[in-house]
């Protein structure tokens, strides 16, 4: 019971990082970003050839997979959405955005197919993937060292947009992209830098998985839809709500099948989504453009 | 006048119908011998199970042109001299595609035999429109229960169905128990939440009553499931004995890694020949699916008469070794060859006739991992068998190993039960 709870824990604050990116885009953008499960295989991708090549750690990947997932993300923004964004100026939450978030998405996947084949693959780290006991209780440390890296990423994002010149430009540009405007800030600049943070964090979720997950061109569909659900479950925009989301489904996937049949914890999660969006239709920490 | 016209255009569309029926009448009885026999194939080209149906039509198209290049047929009556011509379709995994894809072989190409469609929900219900026309079906894979009893006169399968797999997984574990004098007295069932695992799962806890064993674990998961502990944790309190496992691919690869990363080892893992048999399970498992059992139709390594030979040259051909996808095609098209060959026909009751009277077991035959092709009323293969492999140690790498039956074994090689260090 004691390392189902731990379980719950663990990959609750790994469910949570996979979500913050997704969540951090809605926020500025105000558009929900269907390619978020594209951008964890590339960041799965790019840890997995990383390891393979260098045969190194998977954790080291994160040196080279953060900036090449940030500049991803950054340039996808600036080339691909940015047109669409500028002929919707008008509009406060594009629809023709999210469609193009939806080509992003079909072309990555089927990018990875052409260029990787269909094949499942995993890398083998038998350092952290056996699971150790702490008081008792089992884990692998591949989840533990998951665990601290989504807290930490999460901690540092939040005080980057609380404190730093460019998080306060962010968040201005979140609350009313037109005055932020007014006040000499470049939106789409900041929304290039926003969609870039989002899927380096993809990338970030993609080392802290792939030790103990696998990775296949699709991948991103089982992941995108939970997150989905985290998020909307946290309140749409909200960094500590992706990650008290992801503890809820983590805690009712890992505790709650110790009593019910697993593949019924589901169905619970989904009704006690439900019950938050009657209670609280903004989700739990949901304010509008409030970190 | 506009009346006149439609007159007219329907007088003349009927004076084409009997024309074309009539002069289509003519050629086919002047036409008493027949140049080739057109067999379609429907098969999954593309899509979720393309592997599958590309490397059936390969093992195929290997078979064809040597027949034809040994000159085709050479018999008593209409066949002699006639070659095979084949007719691919792609059925992308769809069961529409499928029964669309027979209504053209049939009505566009005039078929003479179907086979395929290597998906259950596909076969299922294409075959009913060949039994409707009367064109014979022959079902190498597809391993639903449904798909044979239904009465057609014009339907064979090759494969064992899906019953027979649970039935012979119990009666291994029965062997187990025999064979090391080990008492074995609890189960536990753990299963992907489809059709293909609730179905295993069902006809389990029917056998275990039979048998009388305990199941002390019953679990399924989501085919979504994105972390496999909470069940890991589950089967870690509950200790049975025997785990049996349905998985598809991805998440056979996350149960037998995660089972390794939380030292859980039961005395043995059967598993149902679903994502375990996929090439990529060994792969990104190795060493932590030491030891595991999984069902299957047929291994490269069992110890039968012309194996080798047969996987070298396709292996030449096509550069892949034969495997259970392509023999099962192999088995198909060698039925359906040696059974023209004794009408020298292409009559459908002359070839029901034929398929329920014959008994092959010879030639290409003996590389099966049952001795014979039979089928008995319904249009089964009865005695379609199954075979045991474990996943063990050779050389520096890991293989999958035929251990049951002990006749068919991998030479030098026994079953390990229970497994070393398990709990």
């Amino acid at each position: 019971m004691g390392s189902a709870i731990l379980n719950g824990i663990l990959m609750g604050s790994i469910y949570g990082l996979t979500a913050v990116g997704l969540t951090l885009i809605f926020g500025v953008l105000k558009v929900i970003n269907f390619a978020q499960g594209a951008f964890l295989m590339s960041g799965l991708f790019a840890t997995y050839w990383f390891v393979k090549f260098t045969g190194t750690n998977p954790y080291l990947a994160l040196v080279v997979v953060v900036p090449f997932t940030y500049f991803m993300g950054y340039y996808i923004q600036k080339f691909l959405i940015k047109p669409v964004f500028e002929s919707e100026k008008d509009v406060r939450e594009p629809i023709g955005v999210i469609i193009v978030t939806t080509g992003i998405w079909y072309m990555l996947d089927n990018l990875a197919l052409m260029l990787f084949g269909a094949q499942y693959r995993t890398i083998n780290v038998p350092s952290v993937s056996k699971a150790i006991s702490i008081f008792g209780l089992y884990a692998p440390l591949s989840k533990i060292i998951g665990f601290f890296i989504s807290i930490t990423v999460s901690g540092l994002l939040f005080w980057f947009l609380k404190y730093s010149k460019m998080g306060k430009a962010i968040r201005a540009t979140s609350q009313d992209r037109e005055a932020a405007s007014l006040m000499g800030i470049n939106q789409y600049k900041i929304y290039n830098v926003t969609f870039g943070i989002g899927t380096a964090i993809c990338g970030i979720a993609g080392a802290v998985l792939l030790p103990f997950y696998y990775v296949y061109p699709t991948v991103g569909m089982h992941l995108d839809i939970m997150d989905f659900v985290i998020v909307v479950l946290g309140g749409l925009g909200s960094i500590p709500g992706a990650l008290v989301g992801g503890l809820i489904i983590g805690l009712i996937e890992s505790v709650g099948s110790q009593f019910i049949a697993y593949s019924w914890t589901i169905e619970v999660i989904y009704i006690i989504f439900l019950i938050i969006l009657f209670v609280k239709p903004s989700g739990l920490f949901g304010v509008k453009g409030e970190f | 006048m506009c009346k006149l016209n439609w007159f007219k255009f329907s007088f003349s569309l009927m004076l084409f119908f009997f024309v074309t029926l009539f002069s289509g009448a003519f050629v086919n009885s002047a036409n008493a011998q027949k140049k080739e026999v057109v067999i379609g194939n429907i098969l999954p080209l593309s899509g979720p199970s393309a592997s599958a149906g590309v490397e059936g039509k390969k093992m195929r198209e290997f078979i064809v042109k040597q027949f034809n290049a040994n000159g085709g047929f050479e018999c008593k009556g209409e066949l002699n001299g006639a070659k095979i011509k084949m007719i691919y379709l792609d059925t992308k995994s769809n069961p529409t595609v499928g029964v669309t894809d027979v209504q053209q072989l049939i009505n566009g190409d005039n078929v003479d035999l179907i086979t395929g469609a290597w998906n259950s929900g596909v076969t299922y219900p294409a075959s009913q429109v060949a039994e409707m026309h009367k064109v014979p079906f022959v079902v190498p894979v597809s391993v639903m229960d449904r798909i044979t009893g239904r009465g057609f006169k014009y339907l064979f399968r090759i494969a064992a169905k899906d019953s027979w797999w649970t039935r012979d997984q119990f009666r291994f574990i029965d062997y187990l128990a025999k064979k090391t004098n080990k008492k074995i007295k609890t189960l536990g069932l753990v299963y992907i939440n489809n059709d293909f695992g609730k179905s295993f799962d069902d006809s389990w806890l029917k056998l275990a009553k039979q048998h009388g064993y305990k199941v002390i674990l019953n679990e399924s998961y989501a085919e979504t499931a994105t972390d496999l502990t909470p069940v890991v944790l589950k089967i870690k309190s509950a200790k049975p004995q025997i785990l049996l496992v349905v998985s598809d691919a991805a998440d056979a690869i996350l149960l037998q890694n995660t089972m390794a990363n939380y030292d859980v080892r039961p005395w043995a893992v059967i598993s149902s020949g679903g994502g375990q048999a996929d090439p990529a399970f060994i792969k990104n498992t190795g060493k932590n699916a030491d030891y595991l059992f999984d069902m299957s139709e047929w291994a490269p390594d069992m110890n039968k008469p012309g194996l080798k030979e047969l996987n070298k040259k396709f292996k030449k051909a096509y550069g892949i070794d034969v495997n259970g996808e392509t023999m099962d095609a192999y088995v198909g098209m060698h039925t359906i060859i040696a059974v023209l060959k004794k009408t020298c026909s292409t009559n459908p009751d002359k070839f029901r006739k034929e398929m329920l009277r014959s008994k092959l077991s010879t030639g290409p035959f003996t590389v099966m991992s049952y001795p014979y092709v039979k089928f008995d009323k319904d249009g089964q293969n009865v005695d379609a068998g199954l075979i045991l492999v474990q996943v063990r140690k050779v050389g520096n790498k890991y293989e999958r190993v035929t251990v049951w039956p002990e006749e068919d074994a991998r030479a030098g090689f026994k079953v390990v039960f229970p497994q070393p260090n398990h709990y």
